[in-house]
């Protein structure tokens, strides 16, 4: 299936369906604990990850903390 | 209010402008902004909120200067090493500007005087570096109804939302908890590139003026994100989250408190 | 500088007022007209009045800059 990963098209081979922890893995998502997941325009709740598939054409965002600014 | 001649003059550029203007410029004259952070976002943006002619400015840091500040926050100079950070970017911000009244806060912010702190102010900015402070500034926000700019940095990558509560999304409708002490890498530890906190910050200046003003469009519902090394923007759509825990329908949160688990996610001594 | 203090003096206006201003020959003569007329005003009037000093009527039209 094709998704649409941050902006650019991501293949994942062999699958038609994965859920969201398994796709957080199969892309080698950085600090999977701590990433927010908006699929198709709505944040999803971290609980929901086990149960939530993606499917071929979803759009993924992975939001990533920013600290930074140097108080 | 209205102009004296050598306003006139240090103004020109915006009088120029159409969509700001004599009107537009005694605004910002009147426009009370705090800055939370005097570091590398909190440079650009007191620099140039100060050389805009915003008149008041707010700037809240309990930190002092330090050798390892000056690669990246442009406010504070060498000879500034070890002199309070509120301290060394007033200086500068007055020297820049004397028309902008400078209101330094030399402690760190905390859930028993955020509140009173940004009350005085239109338009707050976060240009803090831990998690903590930056929830903490979230919530005081959204719970005393401010407009408010969160900016984040981290090695080349650069982050940028307005919130405008109860009508735009807010941080905690992205990341709904703070992350645990030392999950997320620091800058002190992580690094980052000198000339980051310049592009955010900057545009974080840049939404302060635009709601003083009360033209454009505010970076509300999207996450600006940036990345210098591709050198690219995007923008990401942010709905408000009904499970929001301070601005969703049933929020848990509705009291300020010290997200204390969170703190510290850059020393504050390297930083 | 003259366009920055004429246009000052353009916001007072409403729609449909007109602003005289007296301008020296040379730069201010040049630029302010055609600034005025760039940010959406009307030049109604532009005549030498004495020496090098000119007697420009502008008006404010409905969609000026307020
Ligand atoms: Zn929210």
């Amino acid at each position: 299936m094709k998704l649409t990963v941050n902006g650019e098209t991501r293949e994942i081979a062999g699958t038609e369906s994965l859920n969201i922890d398994e796709t957080l893995v199969t892309l080698k998502v950085a600090d999977p604990l701590y990433v927010t997941v908006e699929l198709n325009g709505t944040i999803l709740e971290r609980e929901a990850f086990g149960t939530t598939q993606v499917k071929d054409g979803d759009v993924l965002e992975f939001l990533y903390f920013m600290g930074g600014g140097g108080q | 209010m209205s102009l004296r001649a050598d306003q006139i003059e240090r103004y020109s550029r915006h009088i120029l402008l159409q969509d700001i203007g004599g009107k537009g410029q005694e605004k910002l004259l009147a426009g009370r902004v705090l800055i939370i952070g005097a570091g590398g976002l909190g440079a650009p943006i007191a620099l140039y909120l100060g050389a805009a002619g915003v008149g008041t400015l707010g700037i809240a840091d309990a930190d002092m200067v330090d050798v390892t500040n000056l690669q990246r926050q442009v406010i504070h100079f060498t000879p500034d090493i070890g002199k309070p950070k509120v301290v060394s970017a007033a200086e500068k911000v007055r020297a820049i500007n004397p028309d902008v009244t400078v209101h330094p806060h030399q402690e760190w912010i905390s859930a028993e005087n955020i509140a009173g702190f940004i009350a005085d102010y239109d338009f707050i900015i976060d240009g803090t570096d831990n998690f903590a402070t930056k929830f903490l500034i979230n919530d005081a926000c959204v719970l005393g109804n401010k407009p408010y700019s969160h900016g984040g940095i981290l090695r080349f990558d650069g982050q940028t939302l307005t919130v405008k509560p109860h009508e735009s999304a807010c941080y905690r409708c992205i990341f709904s908890a703070p992350p645990p002490k030392d999950a997320i890498p620091t800058c002190s530890e992580a690094g980052v590139i000198g000339v980051l906190p310049g592009v955010i910050g900057t545009i974080q200046a840049t939404e302060a003026i635009k709601y003083l003003l009360g033209i454009g469009d505010l970076l509300t519902g999207r996450l600006l994100t940036y990345n210098a090394t591709s050198l690219t923007f995007r923008e990401i759509r942010i709905q408000r989250n009904p499970k929001c825990p301070v601005c969703g329908s049933q929020p848990t949160l509705t009291e300020l408190k010290d997200n204390s688990d969170a703190l510290n996610v850059c020393e504050l001594e390297t930083t | 500088m003259t366009f920055v203090k004429t246009k000052l003096e353009l916001e007072k206006l409403i729609a449909g007022d007109t602003l005289e201003v007296l301008l020296c020959e040379g730069e201010p003569l040049s630029n302010v007209p055609k600034t005025a007329i760039e940010q959406g005003f009307t030049v109604v009037e532009n005549v030498h009045v004495k020496d090098n000093v000119h007697k420009l009527v502008i008006q404010k039209r409905e969609g000026s800059p307020a």
